[in-house]
């Protein structure tokens, strides 16, 4: 496989794998580097990259294998930085209004841990189906299930909790 | 769509229970505006995933270039070329012998010039000594001038 082929098969998921990148790693200079970091490692193992069903699949599971191990080498806690240039704008009032309740929702999902966060990108962001995430996160479909709906659920907990203090 | 499918579906959504095709329902439902009061608190989250899913990496991704590695190889080959040519032609002007060796020698030559004027001019030396054996000659006539005065003194006795 030269060089060519390579990046026509690995460029189309950059972006995918920059938002797993920042979802887990918060930092977007950190998702840079780690999304640059996983190019050089399928670079060197781009034969292996055959091996598996999915391309897409295999460059997941290396960027959220690269990931968790950046956030236990560097205790996680460095890392928060709060993010938060989002461009969208239709009816001003209303972006604004519901640009609170997204910058909310941001916010509570880096509270989350990290499995609750993937799925959640993977399904919801990404829009993956079950099995394509099991091959990513090498977990069976009904624990991508319960983590899925443990991360909804706590998302819309916390939101409901920070709306009822903004009310009363 | 009618509320009561929306308020089923939304159930089933915090279940994981809901397929992609009917996730992108409600995603749809809650972005058109019109959303009743009680589920509003819902827009931001599917609001939120349709903006996250937005995100795009901004800098460029660099792999190393292939063409520069075989470029340095070639490279590599004729400096090492280069420099093995030079140890060679420097072992091949000096006929073999090294820096110490040379001096040797050349200290050898003219140690062997010296002696070698040295003993031209010593027989230069010797050569000026012959007159010497005139001087006996010279000696030796005089002793003719004895043997006159021997015999003078014979006479005058």
């Amino acid at each position: 496989m030269n060089q060519k082929e390579f990046l026509a098969t690995v460029l189309p998921y950059k972006d995918k794998l920059y938002r797993v990148a920042k979802r887990l790693l918060v930092s977007s200079e950190e998702a840079e580097d780690a999304v640059q970091e996983v190019f050089l490692k399928l670079w060197k193992g781009k034969e292996r990259i055959k091996n598996y069903k999915s391309s897409e699949a295999f460059a997941v599971t290396m960027t959220k294998n690269y990931c968790l191990d950046r956030l236990k080498s560097k205790q996680a806690g460095n890392l928060k930085i709060v993010h938060s240039n989002f461009q969208h704008s239709d009816n001003l009032q209303r972006t604004v209004e519901a640009n609170d309740g997204v910058q909310l929702v941001f916010k509570i999902m880096e509270t989350l841990p990290e499995k609750q966060r993937l799925v959640l990108q993977l399904r919801d962001v990404e829009q993956f189906d079950f099995n394509e995430i099991s091959e990513m996160l090498e977990m069976n479909e009904t624990a991508i299930r319960v983590t899925l709906s443990r991360a909804r659920k706590a998302v819309r907990e916390q939101l409901l909790k920070q709306y009822n203090y903004g009310i009363s | 769509m009618e509320l009561a499918k929306i308020e089923s579906l939304l159930e089933r959504y915090f279940e994981g229970n809901t397929s992609l095709y009917e996730e992108q329902e409600l995603r749809s439902f809650f972005s058109e505006g019109t959303v009743p009061t009680h589920l509003a608190v819902y827009k931001p989250i599917f609001m939120s995933f349709e903006m996250a899913g937005e995100e795009t990496l901004s800098k460029e991704i660099n792999l190393p270039s292939p063409q520069k590695r075989s470029n340095y190889w070639k490279l590599g080959i004729a400096a090492s070329l280069l420099v093995c040519l030079g140890i060679a032609g420097y072992m091949f002007s000096n006929s073999g012998l090294s820096l110490e060796e040379q001096e040797a020698l050349a200290a050898f030559k003219k140690t062997q010039e010296t002696m070698l004027m040295f003993s031209q001019n010593f027989n230069q030396g010797t050569a000026s000594l012959t007159h010497l054996g005139e001087l006996e000659n010279g000696i030796s006539s005089l002793q003719v001038l004895n043997e006159f005065n021997e015999s003078k003194n014979l006479i005058l006795k």
